[in-house]
């Protein structure tokens, strides 16, 4: 899988990928996010990085922020646009980043399911929900998805695929 | 009234502006005494905040599944988690958060959120006050 994802990024090097998005060579770190990102998407949750989810999902989640996973998420205008068109700007272009659920989840596109496994959208007693990603990616926070930033909880055991 | 506590909040940031050069400049007190004004305006009788009907307002759950202390926890000079997410909340009392009630745009927005998820509806600026008067009491 590693390997794959050294290729890849080498394939898109080599391609003189556009480089549009903070997603450069080596994959998996995506901050560091904006100010504003932070202030206004970070805290209730982890930042979650733009780049994975396609721009309809992320269109669909600013469109309903009054009822956002069932809590009140509210922004005024202003500063929704400016995060919707940040969103928007960085988001994924490719399938296996769409969702598959409703509302729209990071946590539920092919990618994911590939990349992780089956994870339960609620936490239970062993395993985090899904969508609380800095319980097994610790610098999650700052964006950083890279393997060095990896702690399983106890009770988890990676599937391999 | 609420334009009215929003009005008095512009004038008061641009005072605080004038004066200290720094939106931070406001503080829990400076929010209370607005939320005062408005209190009046509602209310007819109001007798001024209650640290008291504060910290019950806190605690209760309105009929809902969540009170203000599932996410700020029982003890508000402590860090809190999300209900949901389990993600870290920090201290919601200024004596342990020199933070809190700082911006005017941060409380309201906040006051907002978290009174639909509570109380299915704004909190008056009563409930408002008394709340805050009760973080203020607790050290
Ligand atoms: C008031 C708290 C709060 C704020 C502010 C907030 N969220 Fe959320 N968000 C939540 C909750 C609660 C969930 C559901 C988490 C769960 O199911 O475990 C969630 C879930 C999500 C999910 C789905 C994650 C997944 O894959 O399961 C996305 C995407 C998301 N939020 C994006 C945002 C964006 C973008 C912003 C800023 C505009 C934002 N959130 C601001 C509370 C919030
Ligand atoms: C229960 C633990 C757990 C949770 C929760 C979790 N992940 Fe992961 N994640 C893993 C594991 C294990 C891998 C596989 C690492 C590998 O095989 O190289 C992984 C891989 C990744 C990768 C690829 C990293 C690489 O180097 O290949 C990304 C990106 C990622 N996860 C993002 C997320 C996001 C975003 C969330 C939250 C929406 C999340 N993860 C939630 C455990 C988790
Ligand atoms: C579901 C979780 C949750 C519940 C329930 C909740 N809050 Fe909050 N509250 C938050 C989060 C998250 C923040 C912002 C995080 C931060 O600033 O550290 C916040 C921040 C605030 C702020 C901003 C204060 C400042 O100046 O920084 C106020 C005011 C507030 N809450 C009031 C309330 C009141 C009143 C209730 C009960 C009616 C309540 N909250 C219930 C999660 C919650």
């Amino acid at each position: 899988m590693n390997k794959t994802h050294k290729i890849l990024a080498l394939l898109a090097l080599a391609a003189g990928a556009t480089a549009a998005t903070p997603t450069l060579a080596g994959g998996h770190a995506y901050g560091p996010f904006p100010a504003s990102y932070i202030e206004e998407c970070a805290s209730c949750h982890v930042a979650y990085p733009p780049q994975l989810l396609t721009a309809p999902g992320w269109a669909q989640v600013m469109l309903q922020l009054d009822q956002h996973y069932g809590v009140d998420a509210g922004l005024d205008a202003k500063r929704r646009t400016a995060i919707a068109d940040f969103l928007q700007r960085n988001a994924s272009r490719r399938d296996k980043h769409a969702a598959t659920a409703q509302p729209p989840r990071l946590a539920q596109t092919p990618w994911f399911r590939k990349e992780h496994g089956p994870l339960p959208q609620q936490a239970g007693k062993t395993l985090p929900a899904a969508a609380q990603c800095e319980s097994c990616h610790r610098a999650a926070e700052h964006g950083d998805y890279t393997e060095s930033g990896l702690r399983l909880p106890a009770g988890y055991r990676h599937m391999e695929h | 009234m609420k334009l009215t506590a929003h009005a008095l909040l512009a004038a008061l940031a641009t005072t605080a502006l004038l004066a200290g050069g720094s939106a931070q400049a406001l503080t829990a007190a400076d929010y209370q005494s607005v939320l005062i004004a408005a209190a009046k305006a509602a209310e007819p009788g109001f007798a001024g905040f209650s640290a008291e009907r504060g910290a019950a307002f806190y605690r209760s759950t309105h009929g809902g599944d969540w009170s203000c202390a599932s996410c700020h926890t029982e003890q508000p000079t402590q860090p809190g988690s999300h209900a949901v997410t389990h993600k870290q909340v920090k201290p919601l009392a200024p004596a342990a958060n020199p933070e809190r009630f700082t911006r005017a745009d941060k409380i309201e927005k906040w006051f907002k959120r978290n009174c639909n998820d509570v109380l299915k509806r704004a909190c008056t600026p009563r409930e408002q006050g008394d709340f805050i008067a009760y973080l203020l009491s607790v050290k």
